[in-house]
């Protein structure tokens, strides 16, 4: 179990990291759902381990969740791309107080 | 519903002329607002003469009624102060031809004369202490009806804050009587006093205080310095607000209030000094003045002081029939003054007139009879009432040898400075430039009413055993007051005294002002007197600098504290400025925020 474990929080950091260092927003979005899947990985594994469906029933809520997200997601990257001909999220700063 | 009429027909003129004056031609405000006030007399005479009328709304406060009442006296009252308000609004229309204002003067005049039926026919104190204020702010508004000179303005507020003294007295007192009695109806409370139990002491508290806002009305010591400064506004207002009738409304309060002040006889006698200090002092004061309204202004206030010492003995009839001569005989000498006024292009300095009988022949003849029916002149209107006065000191309960005497040596004066006032702008060379002309009908003919008024007024209350008709007529009104008797040679030696006395007064006048060179000393008295013995010196010595000093200090305390708030609302905005520099812009930045936050809770969550 511990190397499910393990296999979860490394995706997990490896999502995290590539949030905070990618300024694709395609990239951060790729790396956010990365974060997800390693959510889903450690739920799953603890409802193995103790037996129950309330994991399982989790990651699919999560799954649900990630489709949905995609959606609006990926909606939003195309506007920006549309509006700005760039994804970059540096020059997302208008709103800079 | 009559009574209702009476008030509101002013007060549509007024919401009228206020709302569409402007668009009016010139003499059609004056048309309009002259129409009403002459209805609302009619009125007043219909009511008089069908015996009175009454009128409420009940719960109109809790427990407290509107009412309106017009028994003898207020119907007595409210045909002077419409009768002598619709003279002056005619005359007004000739006194302002061609002001600015014209339409917003007869608005004011209306409001007036609507505040001042109120105050009269008031059936309780409440109602009375609405046309009180009302009366109040019309006097405000008029005497700084020119605005734009900055002593006109001066003296509105100086007018309107001196009456606050008063009010607040007028206040208290019935704050007392209500606390006492449960009712502030004048009726109930008549009834309630019959049978009461209430301490002297208390009841001499709120009679004291009801005075205090009748010396403020009525510009008695010490509360006097307004009313000469109040001559600042037009002519014709001097005329009606400020000799005529709204300051007689002090007056009228303390004979309204009567059955109470006929049982106070402490409060009486502080009454009856106070007018006499107070006629002397504008006696005194009247004699010096060069300005030809202040003269008639000192005079107003030596002559209302003449009232209170006459309600202060109990002669209430007695006040109200000199409130009716002097209506008379003062707003004639103020129009006459207003004509001589318009006659000079606005000049006001009797120093500069003279001579002006040969000019003004009517206004002259008018200025002759106020002056003499002022100066007691045998058989005009001021003698006989002034004479009850007098006499009035002597068979009063609440009166007394010494205010006999004082009282005559005042009528002396009142001579004096009557017959120095018609020699100075009457009689003797013109002294100044320009050529007068007389006034037109409009002015002249209200005046000739007057003259009528202020020479034969005086024939409805002559003394025993001749006919008297005013204090039968308001005796139901007023409380029932014993007199003594005097025998009918001592009373008729009494009125050749008197009549003696102001024939002498009359002659020194006008050898002194018209021949004799004055000595020395009679110079230092007049600067003393010119300048009103540095009343208003004095006053704002004790009490209006100190007061201006506390303000002062108040002010600068209160620039400390908005410095304050300014200083803490400045360090706030600082605070936000740097606090909106974390706001980047960079999602990288505010994912590694997020970041550093969970792993803060997450240690902080593991270690604990």
């Amino acid at each position: 179990m511990s190397y499910y474990l393990l296999l979860s929080a490394l995706l997990f950091a490896i999502g995290l990291y590539g949030v905070l260092s990618r300024r694709t927003a395609i990239l951060i979005f790729m790396s956010i759902e990365l974060m997800l899947n390693a959510a889903n990985l450690a739920f799953v594994t603890f409802a193995r381990n103790s037996g129950n469906l309330e994991g399982q029933a989790m990651a699919l809520v999560v799954i649900a969740l990630a489709a949905a997200e995609v959606a609006v997601g990926l909606g939003i990257i195309v506007a920006v791309f549309r509006a700005r001909s760039s994804t970059s999220v540096d020059d997302l700063a208008e709103l800079r107080g | 519903m009559l009574l209702l009429l009476i008030l509101l027909l002013p007060l549509l003129g007024f919401v009228f002329l206020g709302f569409f004056g402007r668009q009016l031609r010139e003499p059609l405000p004056g048309v309009i607002a002259s129409a009403l006030t002459g209805l609302s007399f009619l009125l007043v005479v219909a009511a008089v003469l069908s015996g009175g009328a009454s009128w409420e709304i009940k719960d109109w406060l809790p427990g407290i009624p509107f009412s309106l009442v017009l028994d003898h006296l207020s119907g007595y009252m409210g045909l002077v102060v419409t009768g002598i308000g619709f003279l002056i609004h005619v005359y007004a229309i000739g006194y302002m031809h061609g002001d600015e204002g014209f339409s917003r003067f007869f608005a004011y005049l209306n409001f007036f004369i609507a505040m001042m039926m109120t105050l009269v026919l008031a059936g309780s104190y409440p109602v009375m202490f609405i046309g009180w204020e009302g009366v109040g702010l019309a006097s405000f508004l008029l005497i700084g009806f020119w605005y734009t000179e900055k002593v006109n303005a001066d003296s509105a507020r100086k007018a309107f804050i001196t009456n606050r003294i008063g009010d607040l007295g007028f206040l208290l007192g019935m704050a007392l009587l209500y606390s006492l009695f449960g009712t502030l109806s004048i009726g109930e409370l008549r009834e309630a006093m019959e049978s009461s139990t209430v301490l002297p002491l208390a009841l001499g508290t709120a009679g004291l205080l009801l005075f205090v806002g009748a010396v403020g009305k009525s510009a008695q010591v010490p509360l006097m310095v307004w009313l000469p400064d109040a001559m600042a506004g037009p002519t014709p207002v001097s005329a009606l607000i400020h000799a005529a009738t709204m300051v007689t409304a002090g007056v009228y309060l303390i004979a309204r209030s009567s059955f109470l002040y006929a049982n106070l006889q402490d409060v009486s006698y502080v009454i009856a000094v106070i007018g006499l200090v107070t006629a002397a002092y504008g006696a005194l004061s009247a004699l010096g003045q060069w300005d030809i309204k202040k003269i008639v202004a000192y005079s107003t206030i030596s002559q209302l002081g003449y009232m209170f010492l006459a309600v202060g003995v109990g002669a209430y009839w007695i006040a109200l029939f000199h409130v009716m001569t002097h209506a008379f005989y003062k707003a004639l000498l103020f129009m006459a003054s207003g004509s001589v006024i318009h006659a000079l292009g606005g000049e006001q300095d009797v120093r500069k007139m003279g001579g002006l009988k040969k000019y003004l022949p009517r206004t002259h003849l008018h200025g002759l009879a106020g002056a003499l029916s002022l100066a007691g002149f045998p058989l005009l209107a001021g003698f006989w009432s002034k004479d009850a006065i007098i006499t009035a000191t002597l068979t009063y309960p609440f009166g007394g040898t010494g205010f006999y005497i004082a009282g005559l040596a005042v009528a002396f004066l009142t001579a004096v400075y009557a017959m120095r006032w018609y020699a100075l702008v009457f009689l003797g060379e013109y002294r100044g430039s320009g050529k007068p002309h007389e006034s037109p009908p409009v002015m002249t003919l209200p005046n000739d009413v007057l003259a009528v008024g202020a020479i034969f007024a005086g024939f409805l209350a002559l003394p025993e055993p001749l006919w008297n008709f005013i204090e039968p007529y308001l005796a139901p009104a007023l409380a029932h007051v014993e007199t003594h008797h005097m025998s009918l040679g001592v009373e008729w030696g009494l009125i050749a005294l008197s009549a003696v006395v102001a024939l002498v007064g009359l002659y020194l006048g006008y050898l002194a002002f018209n021949r004799w060179t004055l000595p020395a000393w009679y110079r230092t008295f007049q600067s003393w007197s010119a300048n009103a013995f540095y009343v208003d010196r004095v006053y704002n010595a004790l009490i209006v600098n100190p007061l201006k000093e506390l303000a002062f200090i108040f002010a600068l305390f209160d620039s400390f504290l908005d410095t304050a708030f300014v200083a803490l609302a400045g360090l706030s905005a600082w605070l936000g400025e740097r606090l909106a520099r974390v706001q980047a812009g960079y999602v990288r930045v505010y994912g590694a925020l997020m970041v550093l936050g969970l792993v803060a809770v997450l240690v902080w969550g593991v270690l604990r």
